[in-house]
């Protein structure tokens, strides 16, 4: 758990540092010329473009990932016929989940 | 949980309670009672636009304005935030394992604002749009409906603040003393960090809605740019509220999910800690960034970069609970009734609608989009699929605890096809129906337009099939509550009667006198 918020902490401060170390560089570009302006234009769509490729990717595979997760642990499944281990337990939250090691 | 419906009482004992189910059940039953007049505006804006040119059920611009005006003040705030506060009322002091709210009597009157304020903008029947932007709403938007508004407004207001004091009053000095606070069901935690963000951002409007009124009084000119005022102070303001708001309408279906999903994955929660500090970080991060409603506005390039980082940092938090939804499902069995159908439906448009806001979060994209159907297609998926899903997959959990009778799974299966395909039909099409150009809030457009048409067209169709599958829904309520078949109390899916949650929390749901 700690990892994951470690983590999610990292992500968070590299969204904020990345775009705003590029647009401080694209303002100081701007400066420069009109020419190297429209030129910088070009290159921030260019770059939108290729988040936009990587948020498709990313939400794809996370689509995905819930089609078969949907297909493959609902209950009709045969590979599901047996209770899962949880359901044999007296109260299955008793303890920490996460202290259990989770999966 | 206490069962309103199975042991018939005079409705005045209801109406005049103060216990928090008898209040919870009144805002739900409210906060659906809205829900439909909303939808039936809807229903008529979109076969409207299905014919260009024709002036079909709506012949005037004007009446167009206010009908989609009390469109989106209806479903925002009369049934959004009542049905939040519904269920939040039910349930909350369950999981803390108290008696009650903490101001039972606060609570019924904060509940009773509701119905008034609601009157005020159903009577008033403003044409300011739900934004109601200066300098229309003070020199321009005629009396006394835009006044009306205001004070409709400023009621709903104080309802909402007086209702999220008595939640963090609740769930902080009210739980039981063997419960942690960071073991507080992941529901509740939803209701804590929406109250806490309601208190801090409401004021402000709350503030601006007087400015506004003085304003049109005449006594000010905060906003009145022919008196030296500066129309976009208001929108400042109003974003400051209403950004924060987004995330006050969506997590408490965020909580319902956590509710439910463990529940019909028969397995514990995947991570109690990473929902919660995805709680935390959502309600931070609902404050640093309201400035992205505003890029079109003149505001410098630096002042942009930082709003549209304070937006994209809200994918990681929402990301936790897409995942944590996911690790939970993940080796469980489960059971696909109606409630775990729409959980998931949810899960599956959150993702879709938060990728659409990450690329209007971005300053190009947003340029082309901002004002366009792009945005009312993102947000409706934000919330049609995302919070009328969880609402709707919650009512249908609930719905055995309080009438004692089971709904039909075969119709809420009829009703959940119909919902998810009529929502992404309509609102992926207004998308579409965006990037083609098409600006929102448009009483007509030229039938020339072909792709226009046709985008709408699609998407009304869209609209009717929602409509229908929210008259199953409405029908398959009231019928079932009567002659549906007696609910095993203690298990009403037959999941196997457990309660996959912190072993403090205990079962809410266990048994009837289970406070």
């Amino acid at each position: 758990m700690k990892t994951l918020i470690a983590i999610s902490i990292i992500t968070i401060v590299a969204l904020a540092l990345v775009p705003q170390l590029y647009f401080a560089h694209a303002q100081l570009a701007q400066q420069t010329s009109e020419k190297q302006y429209i030129n910088l234009r070009a290159e921030v769509w260019n770059e939108f473009f290729r988040m936009t490729t990587a948020a498709f990717t990313v939400g794809a595979i996370v689509s995905g990932t819930m089609i078969w997760l949907v297909w493959r642990f609902r209950e009709s499944n045969p590979k599901n016929k047996n209770p899962t281990k949880w359901e044999h337990l007296e109260d299955p939250t008793a303890g920490s989940y996460e202290d259990e090691g989770g999966h | 949980m206490v069962l309103e419906l199975q042991k018939p009482r005079p409705v005045w004992q209801i109406m005049f309670s103060t216990h928090h189910t008898d209040v919870g059940y009144l805002y739900t039953i409210t906060g659906l009672t809205f829900l439909f007049m909303g939808g039936v505006l809807a229903m008529i804006i979109r076969t409207h636009l299905f014919f260009p040119g024709e002036g079909v059920l709506i012949s005037d611009s004007a009446t167009f304005n206010r009908i989609f005006t009390v469109h989106g003040l209806t479903m925002l705030f009369l049934f959004a935030l009542p049905v939040a506060n519904g269920i939040g009322n039910y349930l909350v002091p369950i999981m803390v394992r108290y008696k009650d709210m903490a101001y039972p009597k606060l609570n019924a009157i904060a509940f009773w604002m509701n119905p008034v304020g609601g009157a005020l903008l159903w009577l008033g029947f403003a044409d300011t749009t739900w934004v109601s932007y200066a300098p229309y709403s003070i020199i321009r938007a005629p009396g006394p409906a835009a006044d009306m508004f205001i004070f409709g407004m400023k009621i709903l207001g104080i309802s909402s603040i007086l209702s999220s004091i008595n939640f963090v009053v609740t769930i902080l000095k009210c739980k039981h003393p063997d419960l942690p606070l960071r073991r507080v069901p992941l529901f509740a935690w939803s209701m804590f960090t929406v109250s806490l963000m309601t208190i801090v951002a409401m004021p402000t409007y709350a503030a601006a809605l007087i400015m506004m009124l003085t304003d049109r009084l005449g006594i000010s000119a905060f906003f009145n740019p022919f008196a030296g005022g500066d129309p976009i102070a208001y929108l400042h303001l109003f974003w400051f509220t209403f950004h924060p708001e987004v995330y006050i309408f969506l997590l408490p279906s965020i909580g319902m999910m956590y509710e439910i999903i463990p529940r019909f994955s028969r397995k514990p929660l995947y991570s109690q800690a990473s929902g919660v500090f995805a709680f935390v970080m959502l309600g931070i991060i609902g404050f640093a960034s309201w400035g992205h409603h505003m890029y079109s506005t003149g505001m410098d390039f630096t002042t942009k970069v930082v709003f549209m980082i304070g937006t994209l940092a809200a994918v990681p938090a929402s990301g936790m609970h897409v995942f944590n939804f996911l690790a939970t499902m993940w080796g469980g069995r489960i059971r696909f009734a109606a409630p775990m159908k729409f959980a998931v439906g949810g899960i599956a448009l959150f993702f879709s609608a938060g990728a659409g806001g990450v690329l209007n979060s971005a300053m190009p994209l947003d340029f082309i989009t901002h004002g366009t159907y792009w945005v009312v297609g993102h947000m409706h998926l934000f919330l049609v699929g995302t919070i009328g899903f969880g609402f709707v997959a919650m009512i249908y959990y609930m719905f055995p605890y309080i009438t004692g009778r089971m709904y039909s799974e075969r119709w809420a299966s009829v009703h959940f096809v119909a919902m998810f395909w009529g929502t992404v039909q309509t609102f992926f099409t207004q998308h579409l129906l965006g990037l083609e150009g098409m600006p929102r809030r448009v009483y007509d457009y030229p039938p020339e337009f072909t792709s226009w048409t046709q985008l709408n067209q699609i998407a009304t169709i869209g609209a009717w099939i929602i409509g229908a599958s929210f008259a199953v829904f409405l029908a398959s309520l009231i019928y079932y509550a009567a002659k549906g078949k007696p609910a095993n109390m203690n298990d009403p899916w037959e999941l196997g009667g457990k309660y996959y949650y912190p072993v403090e929390a205990k079962n809410p749901h266990g048994g009837h006198s289970g406070y």
